[in-house]
């Protein structure tokens, strides 16, 4: 049980330090990453503006608070959320036959690709993982929400 | 379960509504100038990448007859190969993604560069312009219509590998 405590933290700390890393790179520079969102050629200049605008503090946020462990379970469903949605934009984008760099990580990012799809749907299961198991912690405990 | 979910529900929604205001308020300046009527073409704006600039077919081809200009094609090798603005230098954006080097353009940096992709909502001659940029180029002009246009409006046309 402390073991698989212990690994759901590990999972936590992961998911949510990608999370608060890509979406602060994204925040500093907010028309980079609008640009990148309009490489994907699946939404217009107003809608990838406005994804630009909000997306990397929701990610940003969302990572922070599965880190704290603050509303744990509502960052790790806000965070698989988001997650199937790359994935299936990835997925899409690659039928498309568009290359495009990703855009998940600044300068870092790398082509939408198979990696990138693997790597998303590991992120995807300790997300959910952290989302589905059962909480021990005494009912009315301020960690649960 | 069910109260789980709503608590899940609950704490999503005020998580989304701090992303909402911490992402209005730091971009309270963008958002102005989205209203305003900036970044209809572009998210590349002259007051960041004042040096770029973006064409029509009509104007490229009068720098083109002119030798005015050299042509920059930022499509894959394989799309060149297929058929390219005669006399245009391949520099496919994905060889390029970590920045651009002067000699790898081929012109000295006061040239004329126009720079083009595939066309329609193809974004790749954007990105390879701001990498241009970057490198130090003085004039670069994206053709708005990229190869489709030219090909469209009967413009020469160049194919084989080089």
């Amino acid at each position: 049980m402390t073991r698989q405590r212990a690994l759901l933290l590990l999972f936590r700390i992961l998911v949510g330090g990608v999370f608060i890393y890509s979406g602060v790179v994204k925040i500093l520079d907010p028309l980079a990453f609008a640009q990148q969102v309009r490489n994907y050629r699946t939404v217009g200049q107003d809608l990838a503006f406005l994804v630009a605008v909000y997306l990397p503090w929701l990610e940003a946020l969302a990572g922070a608070f599965l880190v704290a462990g603050v509303f744990k379970k509502a960052s790790a469903a806000l965070i698989s959320l988001m997650l199937l949605g790359f994935i299936v934009l990835v997925a899409v984008t690659m039928v498309r036959g568009i290359d495009v760099d990703c855009g998940c990580f600044g300068a870092l990012s790398r082509r939408a690709g198979w990696p990138l799809l693997l790597e998303d749907a590991v992120l995807l299961g300790m997300a959910l993982a952290v989302l589905l198991a059962r909480d021990k912690t005494a009912p009315g405990s301020a960690e649960e929400a | 379960m069910r109260a789980d979910v709503r608590g899940i529900l609950k704490g999503a929604a005020l998580i989304a509504l701090l992303a909402a205001a911490a992402g209005t308020a730091t971009n309270a300046r963008l958002i102005g100038r989205l209203l305003r009527g900036e970044f209809r073409q572009s998210f590349t704006t002259p007051a960041e990448y004042p040096r770029i600039r973006f064409i029509t077919v009509g104007e490229a081809e009068d720098l083109f007859a002119a030798g005015e200009a050299a042509f920059l094609d930022s499509r894959p090798r394989s799309e060149f190969g297929a058929g390219h603005v005669p006399g245009a230098r391949n520099l496919p954006l994905e060889e390029h993604r970590r920045g651009v080097k002067p000699e790898a353009v081929g012109s000295p940096l006061e040239r004329i560069l126009v720079v083009y992709c595939e066309g329609g909502d193809c974004q790749a001659s954007v990105a390879l312009a701001r990498l241009l940029h970057d490198a130090g180029f003085q004039d670069i002009r994206v053709l708005t219509g990229g190869w489709t246009e030219w090909r469209a409006a009967g413009l020469p046309e160049l194919k084989s590998d080089d």
